[in-house]
């Protein structure tokens, strides 16, 4: 089995709602995003690129690619995040990270992988999300779970169903009859920086 | 805060040099002043990493917030010492070790002190890594979790090794002059000395080299110019250290050593630069992707650093080739500017690697995202992307205390004169 995700980016509104959900399901630190809609071009969030009147504007939600060849997972000293054999995901352990940020040194892909500088407050008085999911930790590096917690409850990740553009997809990558096979098989598609090598599980159609 | 203590230790020991005709009549007074003054040194050094523990102790509690560090840029002036102090670490190893490995002429009695420079500094490199770790109590898990494919755990490894290995090497040394070591057995020390001082610094630079994610870092040369650059660094700390001590009172170095040592620093620096060179060429000449590190390095935000230590390097490598320049004073003007030349270089390094993003879309900008947040992304990297807080200056000032304590300890407790002058 190999989950990945695939995503209709041409089609994405930068509405937020897949990094809001991603934010409230696993209970994020309050100053963390695991999952962030950049903005192709711009200056700032939602800005176009170019110049009057030939402007652009597209985005790319952008969280961990759960690499098939991780950059991340080689230069762990301890192996804190490690490629679960079974699922494909790039995991990451919170008891065991000690907090060197070497994995963030190595990953290509810019801040996808973010370590709470400080302890970990949600900014309510009370826990959000999940019940499953484990407790944050100060001083230690943390991502994109694909929301391990769901998935193992056969649930999809939080990001995909919320999405009202219907443009995340989840699924197994290697069952050819899968919704994300087809799409890969019937339509055009790019990863991100794949001069890397790093051969990421998400995939953005074109 | 504790920085001008530390300044005010390296002055009384460094910074001035005796004229020749004079020394002699000195010599006796010096002596037991030099006593008095290494205790005082001792006792400064100790204050100061205390100090430096006190703070350490309050970025745990405090939180990492409190350094300029952030998820783009999650490395700074810790990791930097770091790999300034291993390649400090090198030249008092290869130097001492170099002669006895290959049975030609040394450096008359400098080796034993020159070690003693090699195992400080490791001491320091040891400890920015200790204290950049967001959760210093599980180091334990190094040891019992270790992931042998990591260049981090390689060099963890070797680091050790390293240090044991240069105590080692101290000792055999010691033994050798009282003549319980024989010439043969040091011999095989020294090698196996020199083997690990090259592999130290080889795999300091693969846990930047062997990352394809930052172009400035993924190049092959990174772990040979790492050797050159620790040789620059290290030569340029043995020559400031025996000329402080020759002043002090605490060994004679003979002229000649001097000349060598001077004529070694300018023959590595002038690696150095090449090395320099072709790495700059390497990256420019396609005009493709490579051009942003530098112009980055040459224009950008990093050109103090870089204009910083091409000076700096040729100053030291004009007095040490020009025979009327090598006196006592600009000798060790040769050495500091060494040094703070390769500091220079490990600076642009750092963080010239985070300053180029791969992916530098602007997205949502929160405190823990880049040092500079509040504006966007062009602005957060407009100049350079991180620039220290005044806790870690404080905390990297503790360990650098921390090192200098180690090296007083050892020129007051250990026998560190040359086995001829007792």
């Amino acid at each position: 089995m190999h989950y990945g995700m695939v995503i209709d980016a041409k089609y994405c509104i930068s509405c937020h709602c897949c990094a809001a959900a991603c934010k409230i399901e696993n209970n994020l630190p309050e100053k963390t995003w695991w999952n962030r809609i950049m903005t192709v071009g711009g200056d700032t969030m939602e800005a176009p690129a170019g110049v009057h009147p030939r402007l652009s504007l597209s985005f790319a939600p952008v969280a961990c690619q759960h690499c098939e060849n991780p950059a991340c997972v080689k230069v762990c000293p301890v192996g804190a995040t490690y490629r679960d054999p079974d699922t494909g995901v790039v995991r990451q352990d919170y008891e065991k990270c000690i907090g060197c940020r070497m994995c963030m040194a190595a990953c290509p892909y810019t801040g996808v992988r973010s370590f709470n500088w400080d302890e970990p407050k949600n900014g309510t008085d009370y826990a959000l999300g999940d019940a499953d999911v484990p407790a944050h930790q100060k001083h230690v590096v943390e991502k994109c779970t694909m929301c391990w917690h769901r998935i193992a409850r056969g649930e999809e990740p939080a990001c995909i169903e919320v999405c009202p553009s219907r443009i995340r997809f989840w699924g197994d990558l290697d069952d050819p009859e899968s919704d994300v096979s087809k799409m890969l098989a019937s339509r055009q598609h790019t990863q991100l920086l794949p001069e890397m090598g790093t051969k990421p599980s998400v995939y953005y159609l074109v | 805060m504790t920085n001008h203590n530390s300044e005010a230790v390296m002055d009384e020991l460094d910074m001035s040099a005796a004229k020749a005709p004079a020394r002699e009549a000195a010599g006796a007074r010096a002596k037991a002043k030099s006593g008095a003054a290494l205790n005082v040194a001792i006792g400064v050094s100790a204050v100061i990493t205390v100090a430096g523990i006190a703070l350490w102790a309050m970025q745990i509690s405090g939180g990492m917030v409190q350094t300029a560090m952030r998820n783009l840029d999650s490395w700074g002036l810790y990791i930097t010492m770091f790999m300034f102090f291993v390649g400090l670490s090198a030249g008092g190893l290869i130097i001492s070790s170099v002669p006895k490995a290959f049975g030609i002429k040394g450096f008359g009695g400098i080796s034993k002190v020159a070690v003693m420079t090699s195992i400080a500094a490791t001491v320091a490199a040891i400890g920015f890594v200790v204290v950049d770790m967001g959760q210093p109590f599980r180091v334990w898990e190094l040891f019992v979790y270790s992931n042998l494919g990591s260049p981090l755990m390689w060099d963890i490894i070797v680091l050790m090794t390293y240090l044991i290995l240069s105590c080692v090497y101290l000792w055999a040394q010691v033994q050798a002059e009282k003549g319980k070591v024989s010439a043969a057995a040091l011999r095989v020390i020294s090698v196996i000395a020199l083997v690990c001082a090259i592999l130290v610094h080889s795999v300091t630079a693969w846990i930047f080299g062997l990352q394809q994610s930052h172009e400035m870092w993924h190049t092959a040369l990174l772990a040979p110019w790492f050797v050159s650059s620790a040789l620059v660094c290290g030569t340029g700390l043995v020559m400031v250290v025996v000329i402080a001590m020759d002043k002090a009172g605490y060994l004679k170095v003979q002229r000649a050593n001097l000349v060598k040592l001077a004529k070694l620093l300018g023959v590595f620096v002038c690696v150095d630069l090449y090395f320099f060179g072709c790495d700059l060429l390497t990256e420019a000449f396609p005009a493709a992707g490579g051009m942003a590190v530098v112009d980055m390095l040459v224009s950008g935000p990093l050109a103090p650093f870089f204009w910083g230590e091409v000076v700096l390097s040729l100053v030291a490598l004009v007095i040490a080739f020009v025979p009327a320049l090598r006196t006592n004073p600009l000798l060790v003007v040769a050495g500091i500017c060494a040094i703070a030349a390769i500091f220079c270089k490990r600076v642009q390094l750092l963080v010239g690697g985070f300053q180029i993003a791969n992916i530098d879309y602007p997205a949502v900008l929160t405190p823990y995202t880049v040092t500079d947040w509040q504006g966007n992304m062009a602005q957060a990297y407009s100049g350079l992307v991180y620039w220290p807080t005044a806790l870690e200056f404080g905390i990297a000032v503790g360990v650098i205390g921390l090192a200098f304590l180690v090296l007083f300890a050892g020129i007051k407790f250990l026998p560190l004169k040359p086995a001829d002058e007792k």
